[in-house]
């Protein structure tokens, strides 16, 4: 008899089956689960586990498939954050950010009369990669089977081909007129590709091939380095061989905070584990479980949480390499309890005046408790004026947990979709320049310099309990990216709610830019009227929609049962391994 | 009287057959084509790719302003219909200013006696609210409606097609449309 119990939910999106590896939009196995946007990606994961790969291997394995079939989403000339608990009670995070080429500088820009705006869609517009170094850090952080392995079902994808999907086929479409300036090889004949067609990408399968038999250093300091750096000086680019060589990802500890009980495992700034924890500190402040996911209150109490954080955010997370910033403090229970003081129950913030209520946790930093800043002062008020970044439902997350309970909380990007629409050997460049200050502002804290890396939203979490893994959460989703997985984090634990009713619920978003609380329809008319009773105005999206993002989900029961679920808004699946 | 009977049979199946022929036969159109944009979607582009690749005659101006000087050398207009968000926040329009351009451009074109074809080729991903109302709102003007089939799904385009007796073509893929284009263009 198997030990495995395997059981469908859904069959909506069975794919071909080449070992025993079970794929569907929700999926529950005790043998191990891979929950990614896609479900050749997942399913390859699946593979490897069965195989006898950990966590970590099938890990390597989704990102490299993923770069293949959502080659808008992510890939090699990408970045991302992976999050790892490992079942010996390690905690990694491994940061591999993109990175300023070392000779851009707003003075350069000035220089060539342009602006990041003008850049951010030209091969200009590229950071220097970091997926494949991400890559080799997590290989080293304990994968156990040849890498050769671990690219070859990506390499066989990217050559044999796959069938196009409704998302591939729309983000093609969205992007067309860019692709068919910068990338007309991408395109089907020079046409967008349709659902039901059939992809090939024999240039990144030989690029793939080259770092299969040569190791990844290759992408930075051998032949694809070469290729990249060309690619940069005959169409304009800022990155160098010497940028791509000076790239290295890095192993950090990742940030941890508490929410009712359960450990929050996050990865630090630049990206968004901090305020995560920050709004989380928040929430718990509020019996939001007494409440219904669709009570006013509650999505009034969560959204105006969002926005406040998102104002702090943007003055207390940059790159810590490059900025001194009281992380500690925006992170403390006491500062939560200062900060949550800003929320009136009886009326929404007034939208045109966000940016005055960011908050200074400086004092907490210190560890100074909330009464005692309560009684010597009030929040100082900072600038108003903050950089305007359009983020773009682009990246992509997959969880991962396997049999002995290594886990790893993975999120990819080209920062929008298609990044530049510089396609090198088979592979988008990212487009990260977007993400620092359009100019240089004493008061931001995003100002571009050689090296830095970009502060984004990203957020791949794991949640523990009692030292067990109980969810492994992240979504895409720009702007969207925290109140989604906020959403998800309330859903799961506040309102019990199972993993695919979380990621099923319609999303809402609270976020400085956005003077309407935008949300997907189907909340019930009452609510929606009370909220506006409260001083909101709202903004519905059809339902459901990519725009709030495509999170893949796995939560593990007390039993041990793992549940996975793909996106539903993006085509997502899990896939188990059948042992 | 047999051979009678198997000349009026062979005359009956002439006569259907011609007349199979003449209600399936289909109208075809003029060059030079001016390919315009309904609804600022990437199939506009789309369009000039394939007339480009089909050795048409054309000429692409995504978005053309109605006047007499703007469609004079042409003798066929093509509205590829299709709204985005972004396509026409790029444009500084919105929709109603694009159908408002779009009304006064087909109803330009047929006083100039120029042929209008409605063209709907990325498919079911691009009907929504907006791409409807910019179809409801021209579609029944066209001589031709050429549709992908699966934006057809719900029989909005036959119903316009029927109501107005306009002829429509439906093709599987967009790339299909190139040879659509060269049987209702005669090349």
């Amino acid at each position: 008899m198997k030990r495995a119990i395997v059981f469908v939910f859904s069959i909506c999106l069975i794919v071909g089956v080449t070992f025993g590896a079970v794929t569907a939009q929700t999926v529950a196995s005790s043998d191990g689960m891979v929950a990614a946007a896609n479900a050749y990606a997942a399913e390859i994961g699946a593979e490897i586990l069965e195989k006898g790969g950990n966590a970590l291997d099938a890990a390597i394995a989704v990102s490299f498939a993923l770069g293949v079939v959502e080659p808008y989403a992510s890939g090699l000339g990408g970045e991302g954050y992976a999050v790892i608990t490992m079942a010996n009670g390690e905690k990694h995070a491994v940061d591999f950010k993109s990175m300023a080429p070392g000779g851009v500088t707003y003075d350069l820009l000035e220089e060539l009369e342009t602006s990041i705006s003008d850049i951010r869609y030209t091969p200009k517009g590229a950071l220097v990669p970091g997926v494949p170094a991400g890559i080799q850090k997590v290989y080293d952080l304990g994968a156990t089977l040849p890498l050769e392995e671990l690219i070859a079902p990506a390499i066989e994808l990217a050559r044999e081909g796959f069938v196009v999907n409704e998302t591939f086929a729309k983000v093609t479409s969205d992007k067309y007129e860019a692709l068919l300036n910068s990338a007309p090889e991408f395109l089907n004949d020079m046409l967008a590709w349709e659902t039901g067609d059939v992809y090939k990408n024999e240039a990144l399968a030989e690029t793939m091939e080259m770092i299969a038999e040569n190791g990844i250093k290759c992408f930075y300091e051998g032949q694809i380095a070469e290729d990249i750096a060309q690619y940069m000086e005959e169409n304009d680019g800022f990155i160098t061989k010497e940028d791509l060589e000076n790239y290295v990802a890095y192993v950090k500890k990742p940030v941890q905070g508490t929410y009712r009980g359960y450990d929050v495992i996050v990865p630090g700034p630049p990206v968004s584990g901090p305020q995560l924890i920050a709004i989380l500190n928040m929430l718990e402040n509020y019996n939001l479980g007494l409440m219904g996911w669709d009570d006013p209150l509650a999505i009034h109490i969560i959204q105006q949480t969002l926005v406040l954080e998102d104002v702090d955010r943007r003055y207390f997370i940059s790159d810590p390499d490059y900025y001194d910033l009281p992380v500690e403090g925006f992170m403390s229970k006491e500062y939560a309890r200062r900060r949550i003081m800003k929320i009136d129950l009886n009326q929404a913030i007034d939208p045109d005046t966000y940016w005055d209520h960011g908050g200074n946790p400086t004092p907490f930093e210190e560890g100074k408790s909330f009464e005692d800043v309560l009684i010597e002062e009030g929040a100082k008020e900072a600038a108003a004026e903050l950089v305007n970044v359009k983020e773009s439902p682009s990246t992509t997350h997959f969880s991962i947990l396997d049999k002995e309970g290594n886990a790893v909380a993975w999120t990819q990007t080209n920062s929008s979709f298609f990044g530049t629409t510089s396609f090198v050997n088979g592979f988008f460049m990212n487009n990260e320049i977007g993400n620092f200050a359009s100019t240089y502002r004493d008061w931001d804290v995003i100002n571009l310099e050689p090296g830095m890396r970009p502060r984004t939203t990203i957020c791949p979490t794991i949640i523990e309990k009692d030292g067990e893994v109980r969810f492994i959460i992240g979504t895409p989703g720009g702007g969207r990216i925290v109140s989604t997985i906020t959403n998800l984090i309330v859903d799961l634990i506040d309102f019990e709610m199972p993993v695919d009713k979380a990621i099923a619920k319609p999303k809402f978003v609270g976020y400085v830019w956005y003077d309407k609380i935008r949300m997907e329809k189907g909340l019930p008319e009452k609510t929606l009227e009370a909220l506006e009773a409260l001083g909101h105005e709202l903004r519905l999206y059809e339902y459901p929609d990519l725009y709030f993002g495509g999170p893949n989900l796995i939560s593990v029961g007390q039993d041990g049962m793992m549940i996975g679920a793909g996106s539903i808004r993006r085509n997502g699946a899990a896939s188990a391994p059948e042992m | 009287m047999k051979r009678l009977l198997i000349v009026l049979l062979m005359a009956l199946i002439t006569v259907v057959a011609f007349a199979d022929e003449q209600t399936t036969e289909t109208t075809t159109f003029e060059e030079p084509i001016l390919i315009t944009s309904g609804g600022q979607s990437p199939g506009a582009l789309q369009m000039m790719v394939l007339a480009k690749t089909g050795g048409f005659d054309f000429e692409f101006i995504k978005d053309v302003e109605p006047a007499k000087e703007n469609i004079a050398a042409f003798n066929t207009i093509i509205v590829v219909v299709g709204a985005s968000g972004k396509g026409l926040g790029a444009a500084g329009i919105d929709v109603d200013d694009e159908i408002a351009r779009l009304e006064e451009l087909v109803s330009l074109a047929k006083a100039e006696g120029k042929s209008v074809i409605i063209a709907q080729i990325e498919g079911a991903t691009r009907r929504g609210p907006s791409s409807d109302k910019i179809s409801d709102a021209i579609a029944h003007e066209a001589e031709l409606l050429l549709i992908k089939k699966d934006a057809d799904e719900d029989g909005k385009f036959t119903t316009i097609a029927n109501e107005n007796e306009i002829e429509i073509i439906h093709f599987e893929k967009t790339s299909d449309a190139r040879g659509v284009l060269k049987d209702v263009f005669n090349k």
